[in-house]
């Protein structure tokens, strides 16, 4: 691995992901805790000191620390199905057993917030969560936004359940929501997504000073910090090493000769060593659309109608032709020579699109894409073999 | 100037001997689980053949799944490149290969010099491959070339709607058990991996010729129905088993030439 030169603020990140577990279980003892879907408006429940925690991100958790498969076949024997998300089947596992899940399992919420912008899953999932627990739920609709910007009408719609759900935490904790606060949260937010589209910039530079196993890593803190000075601190770090690392001429990928463009969730429990066979042939991921799905800017001004479009327009909530758009633009601005999709058996919504996308990628721009089947946190849907045979065939066709 | 290339396949090891870039000589034989084994039992058998010793091969390139079994081998190639440029020697107008491999199929799409310009590879699952064919070929205990003129001599076919190799194993027993036509279920079985594979070669953008490449070519079933399906006329050049080994041989052949 010496080859490839780790960036330290990778480790800061890390150790800030650890405290931050640690510390949000010993402080769920004395506030209250909400466990929140990838795509909930964080910033409202964290400008009222509500402890957010994401089961998705433990889900990547367990991913990551090989503990998935357990757990999704503790959730598989209670009778749910194996083709459930697998965030899901491991976060339910670790519900029902925590005794062999990471941490020992989330500390137990007092409310449930779930936005629907993400995919139909979270909503069962949070039902279930709901019942195992015995707490209130918030069930944010979202519509799937098909016009961009999204009718008037669903930014209403959505900007009024967002008063409605202040108002509902206000009445479950007795906390208030300070204007103050809020907008101090939202600048926090906004600043921390300005870094981190800094951040995915630097995928421009030749070489490149990031590669899409890094931005996995370096993710944590936009997806489970937004809204704190924390987050904001780690990636004023990043950047600045970033900085150093082009005025240095140092790639991520030592000798790049390839870019390349990384679709859909990464693949937890081999977070590195599956990118390896690419670095050995000097083949950098430059972009993705997973980490890119984060850089949607908040309003400070308007807060409402400013959270309201920012969550309604987050990737997967997008129809085809914005997808599309939106991979062709990184494809352009990022000068990739190929595509590489993660088709993701857990994540139906964000994976449905990928050969519309593959037949506009060959036609519009004449780019290789290479699908590979997997999944991303259970393993047990990885079939090394095969996917080694399909990367080598890819590199030597490029 | 002698090359050669080997390749280890799921079912069967292949290996080829060029001179001076022409096709020299071949042996293939069942790979069996001692992969490294074959690999040097096949190179002897066509060396033997090519009448030549094994220090006169310059360049030696492994392809296949057990390519990094091959002892010896100055490099090993995948088999997608080695296939596409095996079906352009056999046949030079290729524009599109469909190889059907033992735990594989691909379809790859081929430029005029026989390079990859794009491919695609079966799901992570035997149906839709040579094992496949294997599986229910031993349910109706008939031999694979056999199984394939069965599959054409039916009137009638028996629809085998299971994607599954093992639960398509098990509906093909029970229409044995309800007294199906053996005929009519030879050709159920070959129209649903035609289906299959069709359904993948679709995902790359079909140009004429079509070669088909690997042992399932061999099948005449397997053609005709691919054919149907495809509603192209589908090229099966001698040596189709062997394109992999060919290939292999002839990028060994490129390299010398290219120090
Ligand atoms: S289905 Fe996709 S969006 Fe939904 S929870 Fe699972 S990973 Fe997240």
């Amino acid at each position: 691995m010496s080859r490839y030169p780790r960036l330290q603020s990778l480790q800061e990140i890390s150790e800030v992901m650890k405290r931050y577990y640690v510390q949000r279980s010993i402080m769920a003892r004395l506030r209250p805790v909400a466990y929140v879907t990838s795509g909930a408006p964080v910033e409202i429940l964290e400008a009222m000191g509500i402890l957010t925690l994401y089961p998705e991100n433990y889900g990547a958790l367990c991913g990551a620390q090989g503990a998935a498969v357990g757990l999704c076949q503790v959730s598989e024997s209670a009778g749910y199905p194996a083709d459930l998300c697998s965030y899901a089947r491991s976060h339910l596992g670790a519900a029902m057993s925590p005794k062999q899940a990471p941490l020992h399992g989330l500390p137990r919420p007092d409310l449930l917030v779930c936005c629907t912008n993400i995919c139909g899953t979270v909503l069962k999932w949070y039902e279930a969560l709901a019942e195992v627990y015995r707490v209130p739920l918030f069930v944010l609709d979202v519509p799937f936004q098909r016009t961009t910007p999204p009718e008037p009408h669903i930014v209403a719609y959505v900007s009024e359940q967002l008063h409605e759900l202040i108002a509902w935490l206000q009445a479950h904790t007795g906390r208030r929501l300070k204007q103050e606060r809020l907008r101090q949260t939202l600048q926090y937010a906004r600043e921390a997504v300005s870094l981190w589209q800094e951040i995915l910039a630097f995928g421009q530079h030749r070489p490149s000073p990031i590669n899409a196993p890094d931005l996995f890593v370096a993710m944590a803190p936009i997806v489970t910090l937004r809204g704190t000075r924390k987050a904001v601190e780690c990636y004023r770090h990043l950047k600045a090493e970033l900085e150093e690392r082009v005025a240095r001429g140092i790639g991520a990928v030592p000798g790049e000769r390839y870019r390349l463009l990384w679709d859909n969730i990464a693949i937890w429990y081999r977070l590195y060593r599956f990118f390896r066979p690419f670095m050995d042939a000097g083949a950098c991921f430059v972009a993705d659309t997973y980490t890119n799905a984060w850089t949607v800017a908040l309003e400070v001004d308007e807060p409402f109608t400013g959270m309201a479009l920012a969550y309604t327009g987050v990737f997967i909530n997008l129809d085809l032709s914005t997808r599309l758009q939106t991979i062709m633009k990184l494809a352009r601005r990022f000068q990739v020579d190929g595509v590489v999709m993660h088709a993701n058996r857990s994540c139906k919504p964000f994976s449905i699109t990928q050969y519309e996308v593959r037949e506009a990628l060959r036609a519009e721009l004449g780019l290789p894409v290479l699908i590979l089947e997997a999944d991303m946190t259970d393993s047990r849907l990885y079939n090394d073999g095969a996917i080694q045979e399909r990367i080598a065939a890819f590199l030597e066709s490029l | 100037m002698y090359t050669a290339g080997i390749d280890i396949g799921a079912i069967t090891a292949k290996a080829a001997i060029l001179r001076d870039g022409e096709l020299l000589a071949t042996a293939a034989i069942p790979a069996g689980y001692d992969r490294a084994r074959a690999a040097g039992r096949v190179l002897e058998l066509a060396l033997a053949q090519a009448g030549i010793s094994r220090d006169q091969i310059v360049r030696l390139i492994g392809t296949g799944y057990g390519r990094v079994l091959v002892h010896g081998a100055d490099r090993t190639v995948t088999e997608v490149t080695c296939h596409a440029r095996g079906a352009h020697y056999l046949c030079p107008e290729v524009r599109t290969v469909i190889d059907i491999g033992g735990q594989d199929s691909k379809a790859i799409s081929v430029g005029a010099d026989g390079r990859v310009l794009e491919f695609v590879m079966n799901d992570k699952c035997a149906a839709g491959t040579g094992r496949f064919l294997e599986v229910m070929a031993q349910a109706l205990e008939e031999d694979l070339a056999g199984f394939g003129a069965l599959a054409l001599a039916a009137s009638r076919r028996v629809t085998i709607s299971s994607t599954c190799t093992v639960f398509a194993e098990s509906e093909v027993i029970t229409h044995l058990a309800a007294g199906a036509d053996k005929a009519a279920l030879a050709a159920g079985i070959h129209e649903a991996i035609a289906t299959r594979l069709a359904t993948l070669v679709g995902r790359i953008p079909v140009r004429d010729v079509v070669v088909l490449t690997g042992g399932v070519a061999l099948n005449v079933g397997v053609v005709r129905m691919l054919e149907e399906k495809l509603e192209r006329r589908i090229v099966v050049p001698g040596y189709a088993q062997l394109a992999g080994a060919i290939g292999a041989a002839l990028i060994a052949y490129t390299d010398v030439m290219d120090r």
